[in-house]
């Protein structure tokens, strides 16, 4: 583990032992609670932090931000499937693909050089800037569809896909498109396990736009994914050394202390102020990856 | 988030809504809540022993050794509790899994019962692979 950790390097953030453990706390907090409020895991913040705030590996930070990604998921998709909104078979079908992903993307990342994570990690804080910078109103709500008429074998499949759909859907939408759904989920998995995150950021986009899930339905259907996604990468880092638990621990605790503030104040605060904010830490933290990849 | 709960949605003709699908949903929800709170205690218990132990946890990282986990929790120790903590949060999601699957299985739906155990399957893969490519 300790080969993990760049000799000498350290953070600006690094003090004493007691010190240390309530400066994770606190960070994890932070990065919990802007991540609830604004609908995303608290992945996207824990990875800058531990990296450009602790000093640790980007390979370390990762392996903690799954920890703190599978903690934040557990309890909130213990809810929705309890209130019925996120929609477990839908959920379990696509979450076996996001797990071949992320078993996939876990392997890879150990392989990899670590500039080009962070060189990764920062396209990804720049695109995510950029998409709550230019977050419009939803997207309107699927229309229904009905498939169209095929001949023979196509047929056949084309029958078999849609029959399954149809047991995949909801109570007030159907469930299309699940070839795309499949591709997404792969590659939602590869994303999380190299970069720490929950995949979310693909999973929501790829289940409403694309596969005509409602908007809440796949929110909450892409939290209940994220588990697994983030487990199965959990698993390699976890058995390959690159989980630190001295840092893992208090920052999964401020996460869920932060998530959980940020679930229950959400309804009392601007958001446009605190998006604007977002994107501005977003940008910064992106700026110092890609300098940190370039070095 | 477009604020429609799941009663708003309006059925649509030749969608099945599954008799007994509440069933298993609750009892996976629960297991969910139990296995993040409990996991979510052992990792407090071990980042308070991390204070108490005086612990630097920005020195030397444990090595992950499921040998030592007893000896570990019994002497108080926070890497203990901490792994322990750890190998709960990672375990309850194919906690879940595994109950979907009997739920499933019980009922009857082999399809769903199938990709569940697909999915445990991966998770078993991600498990040897990573042992076996360890270093």
């Amino acid at each position: 583990m300790r080969r993990f950790r760049a000799e000498g390097a350290r953070g600006p953030l690094q003090a004493n032992g007691v010190i240390e453990v309530f400066l994770l706390i606190g960070g994890g907090v932070a990065a919990g609670l802007f991540g609830s409020l604004l609908g995303l895991g608290g992945g996207i913040l824990i990875v800058p932090l531990l990296t450009l705030g602790f000093g640790l590996p980007l390979i370390t930070a990762v392996g903690v931000s799954l920890v703190c990604v599978i903690v934040t998921s557990g309890a909130a998709a213990g809810v929705y499937l309890e209130r019925r909104v996120a929609n477990l078979r839908l959920g379990m079908t696509l979450e076996l693909f996001t797990a071949i992903g992320a078993l996939t993307g876990g392997l890879v990342a150990f392989l990899v050089p670590e500039r080009f994570l962070a060189l990764l990690f920062a396209a990804l804080l720049a695109y995510v800037a950029l998409t709550i910078g230019r977050r419009r109103d939803p997207a309107p709500e699927p229309e229904i569809i009905t498939s169209g008429a095929a001949s023979g074998r196509a047929a056949d499949a084309a029958k078999s896909v849609a029959a399954l759909e149809v047991r995949l859907s909801g109570p007030g939408y159907r469930v299309r498109r699940l070839g795309f759904g499949v591709v997404g989920s792969l590659f939602a998995g590869v994303v999380s396990a190299l970069l720490g995150i929950g995949g979310g950021l693909v999973k929501v986009p790829v289940m409403h736009v694309v596969m005509g899930v409602p908007l809440r339905v796949a929110t909450a259907t892409s939290n209940l994914m994220i588990g697994i996604t983030a487990s199965a990468g959990a698993i390699v880092y976890l058995l390959r050394g690159g989980i630190d638990p001295y840092v893992a621990a208090p920052t999964a605790i401020g996460v869920f202390l932060g998530a959980t503030l940020g679930s229950r104040t959400a309804h009392r605060i601007d958001l446009r102020v605190l998006r604007g904010l977002f994107v501005v830490i977003l940008l910064y933290t992106g700026l110092q990856m890609l300098l940190r990849g370039l070095s | 988030m477009t604020g429609d709960g799941p009663m708003s949605h309006r059925p649509v003709p030749g969608v099945a809504v599954a008799v007994g699908e509440i069933g298993v949903e609750r009892i996976v929800a629960r297991l969910l809540a139990v296995g993040t709170y409990g996991s979510v205690t052992l990792v407090a218990i071990g980042t308070a022993l991390i204070l108490v132990n005086g612990v630097q946890p920005l020195g030397a990282a444990p090595t992950f050794d499921p040998s030592r986990l007893g000896d570990d929790i019994l002497h108080l120790r926070a890497a203990g509790f901490l792994w322990l903590g750890l190998i709960a949060v990672v375990a309850t999601p194919a906690g879940r899994v595994l109950a979907s699957l009997i739920g499933y299985a019980r009922r009857g739906e082999r399809l769903m019962a199938v990709v569940a155990a697909l999915i445990l399957a991966v998770i078993a893969l991600s498990v040897a692979l990573a042992r076996g490519t360890a270093v």
